[in-house]
């Protein structure tokens, strides 16, 4: 095949395609590099040089500053959020089950019954959930758990639980639902159906919602701004928030503050990033792809 | 056992402004204990029909009865699928994927709460009838299709059912293991007495199995009889292509020396009386011979000269294509057990009283 | 056996009506008087949503929030579209999948630890002001001039967002026939044809997620305009979520529930169609 005058050679042709993706990525990656290489600068390097210039010594000087404030926030993210994590992506999916059999059944009531859950999942799953702060915290406040656990939890499985049902109930539609019916048909109960059959079948579809409800959880800075106020019961973003003053006075430990906070969700994004992709690609679709 | 009834069951599927009437006020009454084999093409109702049956569909009109009790009626489940009692084999066999198959055996059991040695001993025992005992511990993705069908089956005999469905249960199945398969049906319908129902578009699973038939076109249940009586006297041409081969031919009624033929070409086909001029012919492959005879007996009619076109060979027997002489477009095939010469003339015969005439 | 089917979804039931509740609750309070100074509250009926709009800080604060979440649509789709093309017709399976990743992983980061950075990078001295400087690009004075603060907001939010898009589109992408591309390639048409013709008509599902998802994503953002503007008095990014928590910080509670209910009735007025038409439609699709 001779090239045609005018076309451009396909070789130059695929090393331009690569550079403007090249650059976008660049630009893209300019936060995070700022975020390493800042946080390795000593108090005085930090306000001299620029942003985007490593370090001429290195040190992690910054890392001991912040460690002492950030350690226990950094527990308590862990210790919360793993477990809430988990229980709301496991109850939701039982849930997720259930709207999956009541939208196959064929009782007029049982589909109303279903559209208006489905709605509500969603509405918890999409709102700005800032808007539920005066009566989210009075609730808390009345149960007496402001600055607990469980209060944190509590609030997290009202958002995160329906969440769970939301992308679950997606990634049950993967099932060939002739299995479902072979298992009905063979007396199955709703239980049995769910842990031996729907749960092993969906797991990945699990594991994606996991993550990604890890993720929201950890970096959900809102709710515990309102339900903690003593700072042993901080969680991590909001810790970091106090390492800038108001307007936009900078602290040279904000890098490493920052840093702190995101290792546990860029972990899990670089470790089980495809299982965060097919969780956002649930939210929207349950399509195939990528 | 159960008698199964439908009484004006309808199925119309809504989607899209568009809406698809898959069944076609079916009745029906289908006995207790009886083998019953629904035939139709692709598409005409017969999944939905089976499905309604088991629980997993409703019917959008009518009603249908297990000995006259109200199971299902117009949008309306009555008893649940899993209330009815129901083995049924999947087009696509529906294992549970993530089982072994004596899991996949032993899941109805354990939804009848039997102590772990009976549920061993009736899985064996089913597995040994079926030939799978060896292969009890494999997944089904490590079966071979002839396997994985005989799981389903086991899994579906294993709970005593009072009804067994069977849809399309050989057609994944190679040619080869699909007669054994049906012979294994067959005998285990015979032995347990099942009220059995199997759907299928291929007639030669309705014969081996089916003690009596149904023929479901477009949704609407057109004849219902023995397969043998549905085979010999079909009541549209359509039944007729459906459960057997057949040579199709338009004729022109004519009547000589008191007797009615129907003229194609230089062929005359003795038939009946009808009342119209043009009649569409059905003929099956073995009522048709040719022969250099002049006569062939009693039983044979003699229906004109023919030249052989085509001839071809087909497991065992010689497939040949004759035209009569003076129109190369009116192929008639016929079975023979020898080859002929193409372009030979030879006498044509057909059975007499077997040409099947519609309208 | 439906009773077990529903004991095992209570909890998420439960969970799902406490919502209900409490957006209802906001809804009654909304109709009351309740502040600081009136700590008992009386039924007032329209009155406090009467009174916002007689607030300079509700309208502006709304605008805010629709300009950013409209911003956020439209631009996160034309990056979106862009990335996803510029990946899509990447023949590398594995480069795709890396630089797919070095794309969205803002997706991952918490809000409140990106806009710190971002703080810094907006700085107008060593931020990448230093680097257009030495590039002799214009400087912008971002978080630093009232007119640069809210574009400046937007950059961080588009940054963070536009994976979201990206995502729809190639998999809206990936799902098209392959043999459409192949037959399409095969008449020598350019992949800009093929991006026109083919990709994009077979991409409305992807749209219609990806503007959903922007806007409610971007509706609700609130670390980055509370901490770029360093409280929730800085006028110029205040959007209304930010204003609700300032209503509620300084006890204008029935105001703060009157602009709680605003903004769960917009977000609901998308929330639902989506859910109802889009992912359940999708779901029974498959
Ligand atoms: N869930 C459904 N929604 C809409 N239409 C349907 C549905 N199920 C079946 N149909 C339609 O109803 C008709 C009958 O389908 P059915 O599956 O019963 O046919 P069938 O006889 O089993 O065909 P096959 O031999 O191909 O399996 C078809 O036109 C089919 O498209
Ligand atoms: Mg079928």
């Amino acid at each position: 095949m001779s090239s045609k005058p005018g076309r451009v050679n396909p070789t130059v042709k695929a090393a331009i395609h690569q550079l403007v993706i090249i650059i976008f990525v660049v630009i893209w990656l300019i936060p995070i590099y700022a975020m390493v290489i800042n946080g390795l600068k000593s108090n005085v390097a930090v306000y001299t040089t620029p942003v985007l210039i490593p370090p001429s010594s290195p040190t992690i000087e910054p890392f001991q500053a912040v460690w002492s404030s950030l350690s226990r926030p950094l527990l308590n993210s862990l210790i919360l959020v793993l477990p809430v994590a988990f229980i709301a992506t496991f109850l939701g999916s039982m849930a997720a089950y259930f709207f999956y059999m009541l939208s196959n059944s064929f009782s007029r009531v049982s589909s109303f019954v279903s559209n208006f859950l489905f709605s509500l999942i969603s509405l918890a799953t999409f709102i700005p959930y800032q808007a539920t702060l005066i009566p989210l915290t009075k609730l808390i406040a009345d149960m007496g758990l402001l600055n607990t656990y469980w209060g944190l939890a509590f609030a997290f499985f009202i958002f995160y639980m329906p969440t769970g049902a939301l992308l679950m109930s997606i990634f049950i539609t993967a099932i060939p639902p002739r299995i479902i019916e072979a298992a009905r048909l063979d007396r199955g109960s709703d239980w049995r159906i769910f842990y031996k059959l729907v749960f092993p079948l969906s797991l990945p579809g699990f594991i994606s919602t996991l993550i990604f409800n890890i993720i929201e959880t950890w970096n959900n800075f809102f709710i515990p701004l309102m339900l903690t106020t003593t700072p042993n019961m901080r969680l991590i973003p909001v810790t970091v928030q106090s390492f800038t003053g108001g307007y936009a006075t900078l602290y040279n430990e904000t890098f490493a503050a920052a840093f702190i906070a995101s290792m546990v969700p860029l972990g899990i994004f670089i470790f089980l990033g495809r299982y965060f992709i097919r969780g956002l690609i649930a939210l929207g679709t349950g399509g195939k792809g990528v | 056992m159960v008698n199964v009834m439908a009484k004006g069951i309808t199925k119309i599927y809504k989607s899209r402004r568009k809406e698809v009437v898959a069944l076609d006020n079916v009745n029906i009454d289908i006995h207790s204990g009886e083998s019953f084999g629904i035939l139709g093409p692709s598409g005409a109702g017969k999944t939905t029909f089976m499905r309604i049956i088991a629980g997993l569909d409703i019917p959008t009109q009518g009603e249908l009865y297990f000995n006259d009790e109200l199971v299902a009626t117009s949008n309306k489940l009555v008893v649940p699928p899993e209330d009815r009692n129901i083995g049924m084999v999947f087009q696509t066999w529906a294992l549970y994927p993530n089982m072994t198959a004596y899991d996949n055996i032993a899941f109805p059991l354990r939804s009848l709460r039997m102590s772990k040695d009976e549920e061993r001993k009736r899985i064996n025992e089913v597995s040994e009838i079926l030939g799978i005992a060896h292969v009890l511990n494999h997944y089904p993705r490590e079966l071979s299709g002839g396997q994985q069908q005989r799981v389903a089956l086991a899994r579906a005999l294993v709970k005593n059912p009072s009804i067994l469905l069977l849809d399309e249960p050989f057609s994944n199945l190679d040619a080869r293991i699909r007669d054994s398969a049906r012979a294994l049906v067959r005998r285990i319908q015979n032995e347990l007495k099942i009220t059995t129902i199997t759907v299928s578009h291929d007639p030669a699973d309705i014969f081996s199995i089916a003690e009596r038939a149904g023929v479901i076109v477009h949704g609407k249940l057109v004849q219902v009889d023995k397969p043998s009586a549905i085979y010999s006297s079909p009541v549209t041409v359509e039944v007729a292509r459906l459960i057997g081969d057949l040579v199709e031919l338009n004729g022109r009624v004519e009547e000589s020396n008191n007797k009615i033929y129907a003229v194609v070409d230089d062929f005359t086909f003795p038939i009946n009386k009808v009342a119209a001029n043009n009649v569409r012919l059905g003929i099956r492959l073995e009522d048709l011979k040719i022969s250099d005879e002049v006569s062939l007996g009693d039983e044979w009619v003699f229906v004109g000269r023919a030249r052989v076109k085509v001839s071809s060979y087909s497991s065992g027997l010689f497939r040949v294509t004759v035209v009569p002489p003076s129109n190369d477009n009116t192929e008639i095939v016929v079975m023979v057990d020898r080859p002929f010469d193409v372009g030979r003339e030879v006498n044509l015969f057909v059975k007499s009283g077997k040409v099947l005439v519609f309208p | 056996m439906r009773i077990q089917g529903l004991l095992m979804a209570i909890p998420t039931i439960f969970f799902s009506f406490l919502l209900l509740y409490l957006v209802i609750w906001n809804l009654y309070f909304s109709f009351t008087n309740w502040s600081l100074l009136n700590p008992h509250p009386s039924f007032v009926g329209f009155q406090t949503y009467a009174s916002l709009l007689y607030m300079e800080y509700f309208s502006i604060s709304l605008s805010h929030s629709i300009l950013l979440s409209v911003g956020t649509v439209v631009f996160g789709n034309l990056l979106g579209l862009l990335f996803a093309s510029l990946l899509y017709f990447l023949g590398n399976e594995k480069m795709r999948s890396i630089y797919l990743s070095l794309l969205i992983y803002p997706l991952s980061i918490s809000m409140a630890a990106n806009s710190l950075i971002w703080l810094w990078l907006f700085n107008i001295h060593i931020g990448i002001n230093w680097l257009l400087r030495l590039l002799h690009l214009p400087v912008p004075l971002w978080l630093s001039s009232p007119s640069t603060e809210f574009p400046s907001l937007m950059v961080v939010v588009i940054w963070a967002y536009a994976g979201l898009s990206l995502i729809f589109y190639l998999a809206a992408f990936m799902g098209v026939d392959k043999s459409l591309i192949e037959a399409a390639r095969i008449d020598r048409a350019n992949p800009l044809r093929i991006l026109f013709r083919v990709l994009l008509p077979n991409s409305m599902n992807g749209f219609i997620v990806s503007s959903a998802l922007l806007f409610l994503f971007s509706f609700r953002i609130f670390s980055p305009p509370y901490l770029l503007s360093g409280g929730p008095t800085n006028i110029f990014l205040q959007t209304s979520v930010v204003y609700m928590y300032y209503l509620f910080t300084t006890e204008y509670f029935a105001q703060a529930s009157a602009v709680a209910t605003i903004i769960t009735a917009i977000a609901t007025a998308v929330v639902i169609p989506y859910a109802l038409y889009g992912i359940k439609r999708w779901m029974k699709h498959e």
